[in-house]
This record gives structure tokens, C-alpha cells and sequence, in this order.
């Protein structure tokens, strides 16, 4: 169940600096369904942008290097009036498409060449489903406790002041299939929910006693590895990413917007939705 | 446990007994064939299940012995029959927890947890009929609906109560807000009443499958019994108090076992008691792999819980430690090393000297759960 960002979670601010007990516990009370708003529909409090470069890594403008896309996950919904994630699948194969075909316009301009990972079998495929599983899970943990401030480790609150950008998946990597004729691995991860009809109509109403419903959920993160060691290089996570993924148009956008800091590619900051 | 099976079993007709004379058994209902998903909603979710079970066919949790998954499959298919059988593809997991679950799309998932704690193909064939029961009856589909129903209610009134907040007096606002967690409550609760409902409606299928089969029936309420003694063993080993089998927590996903145990008993019928419950030819195909998930659930340090799965499940020469009350000496060919006495041949231990084993016997009685074990093994085996 993927959850809808609440803003303003921050309802009953003034809650301390009121003196009367009534006026207290009314606050207290709002507070509490303003909590129960939160904690019902809670996503990371503070969705921002944010990438990280590994220290020391550079990839020089048309330095031709082989990138291998591994298969790129793509899930396009709607979201419920409650903020319930409600699949669809024609939309996620359209975004799929889109989304390839976005990738093949645009790879030229990341000044290398990029090629699709080829079809594990057997003990090729769960390795290359562990990697999967792998790079999903330290992506998570870097955009959990290294990006976000507030809910950064003690670990990683001083890498993050010296700039230390430091993870890896280990080099079990270069046995993946393709790993050998190739540079660089690039994942690319996409979670869409569009708010439904009742979710905007909840917002309107919302908005007009005064609290912020967001509607529709739109993720993105794209990371690069190399294909030797493991360490990751680059990493863009974006929880309000633009471009809406069912249009051809929309998914260039939506792309651009995820390697726009790409190491290396001249691709550039996207113009802001 | 002989003698609470049979309490139990008494309880059991008391309860039900006169239920079970006027309400007709369960019928197996007519199968339109492999069907296809239909709406947004179910196509999408079945997109979702079809790309998880991408990954899951590639999971090194998987087991990927042709043989052992054959068995497994034909056990479902002539419960299920051949056509409804088409709709399903079987995952066995190696992990130690009693469970199997089916997703929208037809995948099943079954757990060697559940494989470990069988006894005959009746009580695994209970367990497939009941996940198919799942998909026959579009239980994913219709859950899925109704927490989106509810979620929808709860947060119109959660944004109710905030607009109270901003434009109504304290009272107003009191009453509100007392009212949207009462709704909060009656909606969580619904939701997971509505869940063990499913649960029992793939119940009844699960043994009207059973009934129509050439198995036995008896065997599912069996199963029940067994997990209730199971759990009983752990918590008695752990110095727990003995748990409760009929109470329905708030947030139960599932009917309680008692009552389980219980209506499962009241529909099988009567004429299946007869039947072969297969337990040989059960022994025969997981013989390969018992060992490895004896191991499996041992590892999870239940010594009182793992007990009674001892006896025939390890290789020939298995032993339980009287102080732990582990099991050893299950041994695959050529692992010598795990014999404490050294004294090996094929693979398996020899028994140890007279003394040591008499020494042993008076430390298994001693220790509560394994005493359980003593019994269990002259009660069910």
C-alpha cells in the first residue's frame, strides 16, 4: 500500500504556547487527527531531490563506455480516495514503452552507449534477481538514511558533512550476465500513482478547512554501479518527480528528470513541472 | 496428547455434532474453467502478481527439484481436478514456517514449514484445496475492494473531523472526533472479520475438494490438531502459559485453530472416513527432503515445538538430546562428523552404549516437552 504525501503534518504547531487547558486538549486533539492523517497516509516527510556522485568518480563526456540497463521497474497506478495504491496494468505497459523509448532517444546524449541486460536462465537469473533485490535494497537504505536529513544514521551524518558517498553492492556484480562485455550498470526504478477522481475531490474539500492532502504519488530513482567492484557510483532519487509516464511526451520528461545529473551527459537540469 | 485429542474431539461433537446433522456438507461448485482476469482492478493486480512471481520463479528460496514439485502438483490436481488445476503454478520455499498462500493470478506459494508438519497427502491436499479455494472464489480481488472501500470512509471522516476542527466549537469538534475513531474501529474491524470469513469460505471448499477426492477427509481437522498441540509443546517449553485455541483477536487474519479444527471435522464426510489417507506414499516422496527441513526448523531454537516433528521425519537413527531436546543425528550420506559417539555406517548413527540411552530416557522425562514427544510418536505414528 503506497501512501500519499501530507505536507502539512505539522497541523497543531502552536500547541505550546497555549495556556488554557480546554484550548490545549482541543489542540491536543487536533494533533492527534492531524498524527492519525500523518501516520495513515505517511511517506518520507520532506520529499526532496537528491543525488551523490561516489568521491573521486568521474566519467568524462563522450568517454564511449558500455552501460548495461538492467531491466527497469515501472509500476503506474491510481490512488485511491484513502491513498491506496490501485494498479493498472495498461498504464504500466505503456509507461514501460514510453519509457524505453525515451531511454534509446536519449542515450546518445549520456555520451555513452547503452545496452539492455540480456536474459539470465537458471543460476544466471536468481543471481541476477538477488542483484536486484540488492541494489533495491541499498538504494532504499541510501535514500532512507543518507539523503533524507532527519533520518540519517549516526554513521552517515558525518559522511554526509564530509561529502562521503560510500556503498557498494560487492563485486559478485562481474559475474552477473553482461557484466563482463560492459562498464557500468544502470538501474532504474519508477512507482506512479495517479490521485483518482475521489482523491482530488478529498483534497479540494481538505484544502478548504484547511489541510493539505496531496494527490498522487510519483517516485523515481535511478542509480549507476560499477560493474567491476559493486561500489555505486551515482544516485538520483526524486519523490515528486515530473512528467506523467503514460504520455510519450511526458516520459522523455520523466527520464531526463532522473539522469539529468548523470555523470558524464550533457542531458541537463529539466525544466521544473 | 492422546487423551486431549480425544477431549478435544468430544468438545468437537458436542459442538458441532448436532450443526453437523442439519446443515448439508459443502458441495464442490461448478468450475468454468481457466478464467481470465476482468476490470481494471483485477487486471492490474494480476499485472502487479505476474511481476512478482518474475522474481519469485528466480528466488534461491525456491526448491527446484523436479521431483519433489511434480508430487506436490499431482497432490493438487487430483484433489482440485485437472481443470482448475490448470490455473495454478506451485512454489515450494524453503522456509521453516507452517504456511502456504495463493495470489490473485494463480501463484501458490507453499512453505517446507508446512511440507515438514504433514503427515499423509490428505492433510497437504487440505491445505492446496484450501489456497485454491482462495482463487476460485477471487478472495485477493474482493479484499482488495473492501480496505479500499473503507480506507476511502476513513479518511473522508478523518478530513471531516480537521475541518470540525478549524470551523466548529470544541464540542462540536469532541463529538467528531470520539465518532471517527469509533468509525475507525468498527471499519478495522469489519475488514478483518470480512478477511476470516474468506478464510473459512475457502475452508468449506478446501473440504469439499477433499470430500469429492479418493482421500480422506478426517485429515484436515487432523492437521488442525496437530498445530494445536504443537503450539501447546513450544509454549510449555518455554514456561508459557497454554495458549488460547478458540478466542478471535481483534486482528486475526484467521479464524482461531480450535474452531478450525473443529468445522472441518463437522463437514468431512462421514463415508471418506474409510479412505487411504496416503501416508506412504507421502513418507516415500518427502523422504529426500525431511532431513533438511528437520534442520530447518531446528535452527528456529523451538526445542519444545520441534519435538514432536522428530521421529520419522530424520534418517533411521535419529536421536533427540535429552537436555535440549533437539534432534540429531539426521545425516546425509558421508557426514560423519555429526555423530557424537563416532560410531557410523552409511551415513547414519548406530545407537549409542545401554547405559547412555537409559541415562537419556529418564532425562526425556523429565524435560516437559520431550515427555510430550514419548507420546505423540506411540499416538500418531
Amino acid at each position: 500500500m503506497i501512501a500519499p504525501i501530507v505536507t502539512r503534518c505539522r497541523l497543531s504547531r502552536s500547541v505550546g504556547k497555549v495556556k488554557e487547558g480546554a484550548l490545549l486538549k482541543f489542540n491536543m486533539v487536533r494533533l492527534a487527527v492531524a498524527a492519525g492523517l500523518c501516520s495513515v497516509m505517511s511517506a518520507p516527510s520532506i520529499a526532496q531531490e537528491r543525488s551523490a556522485v561516489r568521491q573521486g568518480f568521474a566519467l568524462p563526456a563522450k568517454s564511449h563506455k558500455k552501460i548495461l540497463l538492467f531491466r527497469p521497474s515501472v509500476s503506474v497506478g491510481a490512488q485511491s480516495t484513502g491513498g491506496m495504491f490501485e494498479p493498472n496494468a495498461e498504464w504500466t505497459e505503456q509507461a514501460k514503452t514510453n519509457i524505453q523509448s525515451a531511454l534509446d532517444r536519449l542515450q546518445a546524449r549520456l555520451g555513452n552507449e547503452v545496452t539492455l541486460a540480456p536474459e539470465g536462465y537458471g543460476d544466471d537469473a536468481r543471481a541476477l534477481q538477488e542483484h536486484m533485490a540488492l541494489f533495491a535494497a541499498v538504494s532504499q537504505s541510501v535514500i532512507q538514511y543518507q539523503f533524507f536529513a532527519g533520518n540519517r544514521l549516526p554513521t552517515k551524518k558525518w559522511d554526509n558533512k564530509a561529502a562521503v558517498f560510500d556503498w557498494s553492492l560487492g563485486d559478485s556484480v562481474a559475474a552477473l550476465p553482461g557484466a563482463k562485455d560492459a562498464d557500468y550498470g544502470l538501474f532504474i526504478y519508477n512507482k506512479d500513482a495517479y490521485g483518482s477522481t475521489g482523491r482530488k475531490m478529498l483534497q479540494l474539500f481538505a484544502a478548504m478547512g484547511g489541510i493539505s492532502v496531496t494527490s498522487g504519488v510519483h517516485q523515481g530513482y535511478a542509480g549507476l554501479i560499477d560493474l567491476k567492484t559493486g561500489d555505486l557510483l551515482w544516485l538520483n532519487a526524486d519523490f515528486q518527480i515530473g512528467g506523467d509516464v503514460r504520455e510519450k511526451d511526458g516520459s522523455d520528461k520523466r527520464v531526463r528528470q532522473l539522469l539529468e545529473d548523470f555523470p558524464g551527459s550533457d542531458i541537463g537540469k529539466a525544466e521544473t513541472p | 496428547v492422546t487423551s486431549r485429542l480425544a477431549r478435544l474431539a468430544l468438545m468437537l461433537a458436542l459442538q458441532f455434532g448436532s450443526q453437523a446433522g442439519a446443515e448439508p456438507l459443502p458441495d464442490v461448485p461448478p468450475y468454468a474453467g481457466v478464467y481470465q482476469p476482468q476490470g481494471v482492478d483485477e487486471i492490474g493486480l494480476w499485472h502487479e502478481y505476474d511481476e512478482s512471481e518474475r522474481a519469485l520463479a528466480a528466488s534461491t528460496l525456491v526448491i527446484n527439484d523436479e521431483k519433489l514439485n511434480s508430487y506436490v502438483k499431482r497432490v493438487m490436481c487430483d484433489v482440485i481436478g485437472e481443470e482448475r488445476c490448470k490455473s495454478v503454478r506451485i512454489y515450494i520455499m524453503r522456509e521453516p514456517t507452517t504456511n502456504a498462500n495463493m495470489s490473485a493470478n494463480g501463484t501458490m506459494r507453499v512453505f517446507s514449514g508446512l511440507l515438514l508438519r504433514m503427515h499423509n497427502e490428505s492433510e497437504l491436499a487440505s491445505v492446496l484445496g484450501h489456497e485454491f479455494g482462495h482463487f476460485e472464489r477471487r478472495h485477493g480481488l474482493e479484499r482488495f475492494k473492501a480496505a479500499r472501500s473503507g480506507t476511502d470512509i476513513l479518511s473522508w471522516s478523518a478530513v471531516l473531523v480537521g475541518v470540525a476542527a478549524t470551523y466548529g466549537t470544541y464540542g462540536v469538534y469532541r463529538n467528531s472526533y470520539s465518532n471517527h475513531r469509533n468509525l475507525q474501529l468498527t471499519i478495522y474491524g469489519d475488514l478483518y472479520r470480512y478477511q476470516r470469513n474468506q478464510e473459512r469460505e475457502a475452508d468449506s471448499l478446501g473440504i469439499a475438494y477433499l470430500n469429492h477426492s479418493r482421500l480422506k477427509p478426517q485429515s484436515a481437522s487432523l492437521f488442525w490438531q496437530n498445530i494445536m498441540a504443537e503450539a501447546e509443546a513450544s509454549a510449555r517449553a518455554r514456561g508459557l502459559k497454554k495458549p488460547e485455541f478458540n478466542k478471535i483477536a481483534f486482528l486475526a487474519s484467521h479464524p482461531p485453530d480450535g474452531e478450525r479444527a473443529a468445522y472441518l471435522s463437522a463437514l468431512a464426510s462421514p463415508d471418506g472416513a474409510a479412505r487411504d489417507d496416503g501416508a506412504a506414499r507421502y513418507r516415500a516422496a518427502l523422504a529426500a527432503w525431511m532431513p533438511t527441513f528437520l534442520e530447518d526448523q531446528i535452527k528456529l531454537n523451538d526445542f519444545g515445538g520441534s519435538a514432536p516433528l522428530c521421529p520419522w521425519r530424520a534418517l533411521p537413527g535419529a536421536r533427540q538430546s535429552a537436555r535440549s531436546g533437539q534432534c540429531s543425528g539426521f545425516l546425509r550420506h558421508g557426514d560423519r562428523s555429526r555423530c557424537r559417539d563416532g560410531r557410523c555406517r552409511d551415513g547414519r548413527c548406530l545407537s549409542r552404549p545401554r547405559a547412555r540411552a537409559r541415562e537419556d530416557r529418564s532425562a526425556v522425562r523429565r524435560a516437559e516437552g520431550a515427555a510430550h514427544l514419548s507420546r505423540s510418536e506411540a499416538g500418531r505414528l
